[in-house]
């Protein structure tokens, strides 16, 4: 493994040299040197304000990818299932789901106001719609004999849903989540953008307001890492989740 | 005709199955009895309608003219006392259960200690104890199939249905589980559970059964239902080559062979 | 052909006339407006251009962006992917910068290239080339090795084979790529016009929410609903016309 990750290694050691070597030969306001930023970043990381602003993001990305999720799989199962309840939302979920998150944000503000409650519900809005895409295209795969079985089976109504439709698109659904967690990173930071009193989006736009350039990348770069991480813990959760699958993953559905 | 003390379990009567309104039927005017007890195996060219019929037995289907009586009821859903061994093991066991928690799934109504219990019994049965914490993608297709079958007794059916449960593993398997399930059907503790076999293996069907129907090409009619009248119980080596068996197949044999070819256009011919 | 969904388009009509009866009877106006009044804004915003000029200029930066990111993600998903040592080289690189949100790229963007067009179009380009440059690789690096055998001996030269076998067996998962592409650049674009206000679309939205013209606004989001499905659906014809030789399964994008 490490033999074929070291040219990467070493690559990507030789560009941030090349970022160094590059700003300290021609200072410019705007490129900071790499060292800088990293110099900052150990200052400002560890302090209890920037923590808390982390957890502060951290909590809203939690609650709103919880509820969009929860929303994304009940509905998606549920057309999955049911022709009549597919043929009925469809119209309105396709409309949905082209829609740009980003459109939902001013009609948050103005339905929730400018607190906690609009920045959830915009981080769900995002969530729950590749979650949905999925959970319904892995209940229309599920096999004709798997159908047969589960009414052989007498598995009817409710219990249907849960006990049969749930687990087998379950695959399909956690490459929904997985993608669905990027998405909602996105969102949470645009709902930081606005009105935010805390929070890493609102962090960026406060360091650039004061043009402190060094600490606005350590923010831009502290969120490519915590992306990083959500989706590394996530693959090692959807590892032991998935333990039954043997190697077909669900494909993520756009 | 040999008919067990406890009478007939199902009747079916003048079963027609059509698709479409106006096209063909898949089975037409079929009627037959099977006694309890017995081990019924339907056989047929592929498209005459076997794996139909089944469908229709199971209640995942329902007749388009005539009826299919239980006992003295007719039933628009799998009724509880009918169990299905399907084809495609791979796809009917759910891949998410470990093998005891697929055995265990049509007892959930129950008590969890009973719900061991029972699916501890019927795995010990199958020869499937070692494996009960494994996953069915985990076993060789002998096994997936008798965990299958397992799940299907677990719930102590009166009629076991098979449609085709040995035409995806290999031969050696196939005399294998051949031999489980003549055991399955001789053991006093299942009260000699009635079983439907569909196979398109001729000689299968006379190894294994009382007695054997025959369905012509499409659309299905019944043209043959041949007593086996062979001793109980069955040995691979000396059944199969008894002169009586021989004679019973070639029976069949020769009623296949008399049904009109079907022509690439779906007519027949003659 | 499909027949039109009527349940659905029911479900619709009768959910939008709740709405009104709703806003009306509770007078929800403040947050909500009628859709009737929504409707009346959407045509006379149309009507009088101030809506389409929005869109236009939207387009304008949108499409050059992805342009943009389609000719350099191809160019150099096709280098990459057609040495082993080079995605070898360049995976960790990549592996680490597609995960920053680039939305927390937007304050960087306004230091380097100040309120304006170039700094949305880089924007855009910026967030569209990783899907289109991920697939491109794979595209490449996962075509049929016989496809290569076959114009390896006839004569073919590296660069020719790159382009006349690599290339089109690739299309597929380009394309696929495009598709992602083309909804985040979207996203991307109108977020950055919302948070920086120069003009287009997103810009428009900020402005109305700020008036608190709530039909404009609303107006306006279901405008942009309808761009991106447009968008959406016009790839997926021009997908099938362009990689017509493959089946609809073969088309997820990673």
């Amino acid at each position: 493994m490490s033999g074929r990750r070291l040219p990467g290694v070493l690559v990507l050691a030789a560009a941030l040299g090349i970022w160094e070597a590059l700003a300290r030969a021609r200072p410019s306001f705007l490129v900071p040197p790499a060292s800088a930023v990293f110099e900052r970043a150990g200052q400002v990381w560890p302090t209890r304000e920037f923590l808390a602003t982390v957890a502060a993001s951290l909590e809203r990305l939690a609650a709103g990818y919880t509820i969009g999720a929860a929303a994304g799989i009940a509905v998606g199962i549920l057309m999955g299932a049911s022709p009549a309840a597919r043929r009925s939302l469809e119209p309105l979920a396709e409309f949905l789901r082209a829609l740009p998150p980003i459109a939902i944000v001013p009609v948050a503000v103005v339905v929730l106001g400018l607190g906690n409650g609009m920045r959830i519900a915009v981080i769900a809005f995002g969530v729950c719609f590749p979650v949905l895409v999925n959970a319904w295209e892995g209940v229309r795969t599920v096999s004709p004999e798997a159908r047969d079985t589960a009414a052989m089976l007498h598995v009817r109504g409710r219990e249907l849903l849960y006990r049969f439709f749930l687990p087998a698109a379950l695959p399909s659904i956690v490459a929904g989540l997985r993608v669905a967690l990027s998405i909602g990173l996105v969102m949470l930071v645009i709902s930081e953008f606005v009105g935010s009193p805390d929070g890493l989006g609102h962090y960026i736009r406060f360091q650039q307001s004061q043009f402190n350039v060094p600490e606005l990348y350590g923010g831009i770069l502290f969120l490519g890492l915590l992306g990083y991480v959500l989706n590394t813990l996530f693959l090692v959760a959807e590892r032991r989740l998935l333990a039954w699958q043997d190697g077909a993953a669900g494909e993520p559905v756009r | 005709m040999s008919r067990s003390a406890d009478g007939l379990v199902l009747r079916v009567s003048r079963l027609v199955k059509r698709f479409a309104d106006d096209g063909p039927p898949a089975l037409c005017d079929v009627s037959f009895d099977v006694s309890k007890g017995e081990l019924l195996a339907v056989v047929g060219p592929s498209g005459c309608g076997k794996t139909t019929l089944l469908r229709v037995l199971a209640g995942l289907s329902t007749p388009t003219e005539g009826a299919v009586f239980l006992g003295e009821r007719t039933f628009s859903r799998p009724p509880r006392e009918v169990a299905l061994v399907f084809q495609d093991y791979g796809r009917s066991l759910f891949p998410w259960l470990s093998v005891i928690g697929n055995v265990m799934f049509p007892l959930r109504r129950l008590p969890r200690s009973e719900r061991i219990g029972r699916a501890e019994a019927v795995l010990e049965q199958m020869g499937l104890r070692h494996v009960a914490g494994r996953h069915p993608w985990e076993l060789s297709g002998g096994m997936q199939q008798r965990v299958a079958i397992a799940r299907a007794l677990v719930s102590r059916p009166e009629i076991l249905l098979l449609d085709e449960p040995f035409a995806s593993v290999d031969a050696l398997t196939r005399a294998e589980l051949q031999d489980v399930l003549l055991q399955l059907h001789g053991e006093p503790e299942h009260r000699r559970v009635t079983i439907v076999h569909v196979t398109h293996d001729i000689d299968e069907a006379v190894y294994l059964a009382d007695r054997v129907l025959v369905l012509s090409p499409a659309p299905g009619r019944l043209v043959g239902a041949v007593e086996v009248g062979l001793a109980r119980p069955r040995s691979q080596t000396i059944t199969r080559s008894s002169a009586q068996f021989l004679a019973v197949r070639n029976e069949i044999h020769a009623l296949i062979a008399a049904q009109p070819a079907i022509r690439s256009d779906g007519s027949r011919a003659g | 052909m499909k027949r039109a969904n009527l349940a659905g388009w029911l479900l619709c009509v009768f959910v939008t006339g709740l709405v009104e009866v709703c806003v009306r009877v509770f007078d929800l106006r403040d947050s909500v407006p009628a859709p009737s009044a929504t409707f009346r804004a959407l045509v006379k915003g149309l009507a009088s251009g101030a809506l389409t000029g929005a869109v236009g200029t939207t387009l304008e930066s949108y499409v050059e962006g992805l342009a943009l990111a389609i000719a350099a993600g191809v160019v150099v998903g096709v280098v990459i992917g057609s040495s082993r040592t080079l995605v070898d080289c360049t995976s960790i690189l990549i592996e680490f910068l597609r995960p920053i949100p680039v939305v927390a790229m937007i304050p960087l963007a306004i230091l380097f290239f100040g309120l304006g067009i170039p700094m949305r179009r880089s924007l855009i380009a910026y967030a569209a080339v990783w899907p289109i440059l991920v697939n491109t690789l794979y595209g490449v690096r996962g075509s049929d090795r016989m496809l290569d055998d076959v114009a390896r001996t006839s004569g073919v030269t590296r660069v020719g084979r790159l382009v006349r076998v690599a290339l089109p067996a690739a299309l597929p998962s380009i394309a696929a790529g495009v598709r992602v592409a083309a909804s985040i650049a979207l996203l991307v674009g109108v977020t950055t016009e919302f948070v920086t206000g120069t003009g287009g679309i997103g810009s428009y939205m900020e402005e109305q929410e700020s008036a608190f013209h709530l039909p404009q606004l609303y107006a306006a989001v279901v405008l942009v609903g309808v761009l991106g499905y447009a968008i959406n659906v016009g790839l997926r014809v021009a997908q099938q016309r362009v990689v017509f030789w493959v089946g609809d399964e073969r088309l997820a994008a990673r």
